[in-house]
């Protein structure tokens, strides 16, 4: 076994919610020592995601959704703001490999921490801004949250049912989609820098980083000039292919048959092999175009059968079909909790739980959850003590001037 | 002159068949690394995929293709023969990674385990990439985009509550594992290059899209509340898709833009209003609140709206269609989209690279035709002749 890839990677984290903590958290797994850094002022708004009365106490370090996406990190509170804490940053800049931000454009020029500045404390660090309209244009100071990206994308507009409107994704989906990302670019410039000897800045913007994942559509569109339309669960050559009832309440199974000899498998799994002969459905253009009737078909059998049972013979047949798992179906399931995907965290505020691990398996370097996710300014002590030397009063005085502090203000994200 | 920085001496071979292999080498190919992608001698499964240029099937000018091929090189070989495993493993000694996606279990009987691989090159980083994994019940399940979609709870998530949930626009489960892959296989190149540790990167597409369940997972792990149920456009008044005039318009607004907000719609008032005064009391009137937001959203044209939503810093986007992508101002002045001519699709528009280096360029370079680098692979570097190359394909090994 080695030492974790990232070991001796030194990250600030100015990220907050879910993009830029997103990257972080998958460099924290892989060894990086993430220092997150918020302030009392401006504090990460999924420490106010709790799901609990906010009259619980230090209630800003049980949130889940934080404590989840923060593990492995280490945090501290400082004020970049403040002259005196504008300065530490730069003494923290000066021994660290990367600096990752996700505020709007202008905000780290106007704090004189743009990557110049850095750069001349510590010409190895990395930098990483993610804007959600990059740095320039007339758009760059509009500000984009979550779902906004995939609306700014164009995925949005793809993703519908047949005849309906745009529809939004489950998630804030340009967050992750942004984190890995940056995650990824870090890596790249991590390489190039033991080529070089020097860091560099990296400029991602998070709507054009979502267009590369629908790229496809993109040259499409500069092929034919047509506009895609929104097909539902349908694909443009496969039938069957969707999503369809199981018994039970609000359970679905979703199935793709992908060729001739999946469709012939799949109607033996039905128990209609004479189906694969119908001229309805003997070939794969008929199954197209009669896909209506075809998905009548397959969704009276499978209305009959769970979404596991229903899944297990389509696949004994050999057909592509998974039941569409829902939240606490995936905190249950067998293949993820096999391969030991969640794992036990101890938080010294929130407490024992269990939560999903790193999900890059390293075969040489397993990667586990080490640390729970930070307190607010948990590791002050650390970064200003240890790494900056500061003394015991030093680090008072931080506190005293509310450079530094032991609770956010509870205001800012009421 | 300062040295550029390149990841020219970074070799990926590429021996997978989908999306999210194809994906993922691309970004490595799109700055600058040295994709070959070794094809079966019929061509890359992706070939296959439409559109195509002027609706005419064709192995050059899929969109799939064009896409994911960009800045490759391609060889054709079938692996699936000793004259083309021969060949491979020379080329497996200058590669960095491999990417491969197919079932667990197979590239071992190809001999082509990790095991093997490392003993070809020492510190080789072997891609994995499968819907579940490499172990584990089921490992071998077969799935599609849309199948593997619903596997990582976040097709749960999405739909109407009263349809069967909906599958993301496009290809999003391959994608996801293809960035996924991309970030994790350069973490691991790095460290291979770094301390000369090898390593074999297993990604499944479920995990990782398991891993991105925003606060859904987190609440059901820790306070074992579901609040999961998929709602459609609209969770609240102020974080859904709202119908506008002739278009839709997306709000995302945080507590702390509800003033700007309120000022962006033009009802100031609403910021002093007691019912909406905090995100507690809003919540409780959303019902009140969410008429409000219909009603102001039904008469905006949504690009105007746009416009004066970021001017006011408010986080309110119109939907984009395509066509808007390519008319947006933003990306105009950012020159994101790049034209490339095709020998054989003609002009075509690429959307630019995820993300900018300010060291490391990107390429814009076309997909390779099938086995476009044949002989610059196998005689120019590995030292076949021209005539050997004509053996090789008589016997359907290139």
């Amino acid at each position: 076994m080695y030492r974790l890839p990232l070991h001796g990677i030194r990250v600030l984290d100015l990220t907050m919610a879910w993009a830029g903590p997103y990257a972080t958290r998958l460099l924290a797994d892989m060894g990086a020592e993430v220092i997150k850094i918020e302030s009392i002022d401006n504090w990460d708004v999924l420490r106010a995601l709790t799901g609990q009365p906010p009259d619980t106490e230090r209630v800003w370090d049980k949130s889940p959704y934080f404590n989840q996406t923060n593990r492995n990190k280490y945090g501290c509170s400082l004020d970049l703001s403040k002259p005196r804490g504008r300065e530490l940053f730069l003494c923290l800049a000066a021994q660290s490999d990367v600096v990752i931000e996700n505020f709007r454009a202008e905000v780290m020029d106007n704090l004189n921490l743009g990557y110049d500045m850095l750069c001349g404390v510590n010409d190895r660090l990395i930098m990483v801004s993610m804007p959600g309209h990059g740095k320039t244009g007339p758009e760059r100071d509009f500000v984009t949250y979550g779902t906004n990206v995939e609306q700014l994308a164009g995925l949005c507009h793809l993703t519908g049912y047949e005849g309906g409107p745009p529809h939004k994704t489950g998630i804030s989906y340009g967050d992750p989609i942004a984190g890995i990302s940056a995650a990824g670019a870090i890596a790249l410039a991590l390489w190039a820098r033991r080529r070089t000897g020097r860091g560099q800045y990296i400029e991602l913007a998070q709507r054009e980083n979502l267009i590369s994942l629908i790229g496809e559509v993109v040259v499409a569109f500069s092929l034919n000039h047509r506009e895609p339309s929104r097909r539902g669960n349908r694909h443009s050559s496969m039938a069957p292919h969707g999503c369809y009832p199981c018994s039970g309440e609000d359970e679905w199974i979703t199935i793709a048959c992908e060729n001739d000899a999946q469709f012939a498998a799949l109607c033996s799994a039905l128990d209609q092999p004479g189906l694969a002969r119908d001229i309805r459905f003997a070939d794969v253009v008929s199954r197209y175009r009669n896909q209506d009737e075809l998905d009548e078909i397959v969704a009276a059998w499978t209305a009959g059968r769970t979404k596991e049972d229903a899944a297990e013979s389509l696949q004994s047949a050999g057909v592509s079909a998974m039941p569409v798992l829902s939240v606490p179906e995936v905190f249950a399931d067998q293949r993820l909790r096999y391969r030991g995907f969640f794992e036990p965290v101890s938080h010294p505020i929130a407490g024992g739980w269990e939560i999903d691990g790193p999900h890059w398996r390293m075969s040489e370097s397993p990667a586990h959850i080490r640390l729970p996710a930070p307190t607010f300014s948990e590791h002050n002590r650390y970064v200003f003590g240890e790494l900056l030397g500061l003394s015991d009063d030093e680090i008072g005085q931080l506190d005293a001037d509310g450079i530094t502090g032991s609770a956010p203000n509870r205001a800012v994200h009421d | 002159m300062r040295e550029a920085a390149s990841l020219s001496d970074l070799c990926v071979l590429d021996l997978s068949t989908g999306i999210a292999g194809a994906f993922c080498t691309k970004l490595f190919a799109e700055f600058g690394a040295d994709v070959i992608t070794l094809e079966p001698p019929s061509g890359h499964p992706l070939r296959r995929n439409g559109p195509f240029a002027d609706d005419r099937p064709h192995p050059e000018t899929g969109a799939l293709w064009l896409y994911l091929g960009t800045n490759k090189r391609s060889a054709t070989l079938n692996i699936e023969t000793p004259s083309g495993l021969r060949l491979l493993s020379s080329v497996v000694e200058e590669a960095n990674i491999i990417v491969e996606d197919f079932a667990p279990g197979k590239i071992d009987g190809l001999g082509l385990s990790f095991n093997a691989l490392r003993r070809i090159k020492r510190r080789i980083v072997l891609v994995s990439i499968t819907p579940f994994g490499q172990t584990g019940p089921r490992a071998g399940w077969r799935a599609t985009n849309i199948t593997s979609f619903a596997s990582g709870g976040q097709m749960s998530l999405t739909g109407d509550p009263d349809r069967e949930p909906l599958v993301a626009g496009g290809y999003q489960a391959e994608y996801q594992a293809g960035l996924q892959a991309f970030a994790a296989a350069a973490v691991a190149a790095f460290n291979a290059d770094a301390l000369e540790v090898p390593q074999h990167v297993d990604i499944s597409a479920q995990e990782c899209m398991a891993s991105a369940l925003e606060l859904y997972l987190p609440w059901w792990a820790y306070l074992k509340r579901d609040i999961s149920k998929r709602r459609g456009n609209v969770l609240s008044a102020t974080v859904g898709v709202f119908p506008a005039n002739e278009g839709y318009l997306g709000l995302h607004i945080m507590p702390r833009n509800w003033p700007r907000f309120a000022k962006a719609i033009g009802s100031p008032e609403l910021i002093e209003d007691e019912r909406f005064k905090d995100a507690r009391s809003r919540l409780q009137n959303n019902d009140e609140l969410e008429a409000i937001v219909y009603e102001w959203a039904s008469r905006q044209d949504p690009r105007e709206a746009y416009q004066a939503a970021g001017a006011a810093r408010a986080p309110i986007a119109f939907v984009h269609t395509i066509r808007d992508l390519f008319e947006s101002e933003q990306l105009r002045s950012r020159d994101f989209f790049q034209r490339l001519e095709h020998p054989v699709s003609g002009e075509i528009t690429l959307p630019g690279p995820p993300f900018r280096m300010s060291e490391v360029q990107s390429r814009l370079g076309r997909v390779p035709l099938l086995g476009e680098h044949n002989e610059q692979l196998y005689c120019e570097e590995m030292g076949l002749s021209r005539r050997d190359l004509a053996r090789l394909r008589a016997a359907e090994v290139i």
